[in-house]
């Protein structure tokens, strides 16, 4: 049987097109490739940490 | 594919032959993000769309630059009724890749029609509100929102779902399911759409199966459902059997269409043609009267005319006739010319002058009759003697015609010759014309009382008057 107080919770407000601009502002898009690419340049720091003069 | 760190393209090798860098766990995301690719498209081809998104999002999680991805998921937002998730991602793709991309017609599509982004946005704004009513329980209004905002855009999946909610709450289970059955057909595969329209469906089947065989033949032939306040009743197999029904309804349909033509339409137009042919007819007779009259003035003016040039023409004749006036002048004047070039001439004299007429004579001029009368008079003595000769030779030779002639010219022009008249009484009694000669015994009798010739006129007057 549905709980239409539940059901109703899930439907949300639809972003109006004037809200359009900051919703691509703040989409956040980093991807997994990112991520990697992070991973592996801290991974390469951490192996070859920068000499103190 | 190019590598992360110096933008070379990739090789086999699990390395970058370029800089050195590892790119084994780089390219495996960027094949997974390509398989998500894959699958979107393949669901968004059999119009699942929810498992579309999902995939799409998966490969754009792996890799943010799949401007591909990215269109597609604009395009099954678009579908969906989501437009500014679907404006988002397409602004996104163009500033990814500016050039030769879809999305930039995607985007212009949008732009160019200003009534199209005018409606989308009163549909979101419609469906917030609905939204809106839902949260504090209007959900009659929420409902009538929801109606606008589907029949703005019947592809807005959302609204469908949550209209068909509030369907759901209100037990309007066939309502529920017109509207699911429309999501489904959107968007094939969507859980939300399944768990309520499997929701309606169960409640649907539990009343099919408690109603009476008479309720369930009623039930397969129709559906009935609540809109409001109304119960509609919609024949479910109607398309079925309905060509021989639409036949019947048509022919129907004529036979009546024919009737009522005959029975209210024809007698108004027979009776308004009667009228226009009368009022024609009125309108001709009228016209016919016209002429009638026109025709009775013509020929009265023509009888007044004719009558008026009969009277001008007797005028003229007694102008121009033999014994007119003109005729007459002629002969008193040539009457005249003889007598001033010889008036021992009497015969000429006489002859122009018996050419005029008396009557004439008494009804001209006073000068042409003074005139007429002294030539006369002076001619008229020998003229006399002249015709009583002639009278009386032919008298004696019974010729009485010529002597009445003679003898009347004679007593014309010399009236106290009474020998002259009494001769012509006698020719006129011998010729047997009695009434010229009682006429003229009796002027005899009358003028010369005293005479012998009076009496012997008497007495031939009373034989003639016992005759």
């Amino acid at each position: 049987m549905i709980n239409f107080e539940e059901e109703l919770k899930k439907f949300h407000p639809s972003l109006e097109i004037e809200e359009a601009t900051d919703a691509i502002y703040n989409q956040d898009m980093t991807d997994m490739a990112d991520l990697l690419v992070n991973l592996i340049r801290e991974g390469k720091s951490a192996d070859h940490p920068q000499e103190s003069l | 594919m190019l590598c992360y760190n110096c933008g070379a393209s990739l090789t086999e090798h699990d390395f970058c032959t370029n800089c050195g860098a590892e790119v084994g766990v780089y390219k495996k995301i960027m094949s997974s993000a390509n398989l998500f690719y894959n699958e979107g498209l393949d669901r968004a081809g059999v119009r699942d769309l929810t498992g579309a998104i999902t995939a799409l999002r998966q490969c754009l999680k792996m890799n943010k630059n799949h401007v591909d991805a990215r269109n597609l998921l604009g395009l099954v937002y678009f579908e969906m009724g989501e437009y500014v998730a679907a404006l988002s991602e397409w602004v996104i793709s163009k500033n990814l890749r500016p050039n030769k991309n879809i999305a930039d017609d995607y985007l212009n599509m949008m732009q160019s029609n200003p009534s199209r982004l005018d409606t989308i946005s009163q549909t979101i704004k419609k469906y917030n509100q609905a939204l809106s009513y839902c949260y504090q329980g209007s959900y009659d209004l929420a409902i009538i929102q929801l109606k606008k905002v589907v029949s703005l855009n019947p592809k807005h999946v959302q609204g469908r779902q949550l209209l068909a909610l509030l369907y759901l709450n209100n037990e309007q289970w066939e309502d529920a399911r017109k509207e699911l059955e429309r999501c489904r057909k959107i968007d094939v595969n969507n859980t939300i759409t399944l768990r309520y329209l499997k929701e309606a469906d169960a409640v649907l089947d539990i009343e099919e199966d408690f109603s009476t065989p008479t309720k369930k033949k009623s039930i397969t032939d129709t559906i009935t459902y609540r809109r409001g306040n109304d119960t509609i009743i919609q024949p479910l197999n109607g398309k079925e059997n309905k060509l021989p029904s639409t036949i019947i309804n048509i022919v129907m349909g004529i036979i009546i269409g024919i009737a009522v033509a005959c029975l209210l339409v024809l007698p108004a137009r027979i009776s308004a043609a009667g009228e226009e042919s009368d009022a024609k007819i009125k309108e001709i007779g009228e016209q016919l009267d016209e002429k009638n009259s026109t025709i009775n003035s013509l020929e009265q003016e023509k009888n007044s005319l004719t009558a008026k040039v009969e009277k001008l023409d007797n005028e003229l004749a007694t102008y121009t006739g033999e014994g007119g006036t003109i005729s007459s002048m002629d002969n008193l004047l040539n009457a005249v010319m003889a007598y001033l070039s010889d008036p021992e001439d009497t015969s000429t004299v006489a002859g122009y002058l018996d050419l005029i007429d008396e009557g004439f004579v008494d009804t001209s001029t006073e000068t042409f009759r003074e005139v007429y009368y002294m030539i006369r008079t002076r001619i008229g003595g020998t003229v006399g003697s002249t015709y009583f000769e002639e009278g009386m030779h032919a008298y004696q030779n019974e010729q009485y015609d010529e002597a009445i002639e003679n003898l009347s010219k004679a007593y014309a022009y010399d009236n106290t010759n009474v020998d002259a008249l009494y001769n012509l009484a006698n020719a006129y009694r011998k010729s047997g014309d009695n009434v010229n000669a009682i006429a003229n015994y009796q002027t005899l009798v009358d003028n010369y009382p005293d005479t012998e010739l009076a009496t012997r006129a008497q007495s031939f007057l009373n034989e003639l008057v016992v005759e």
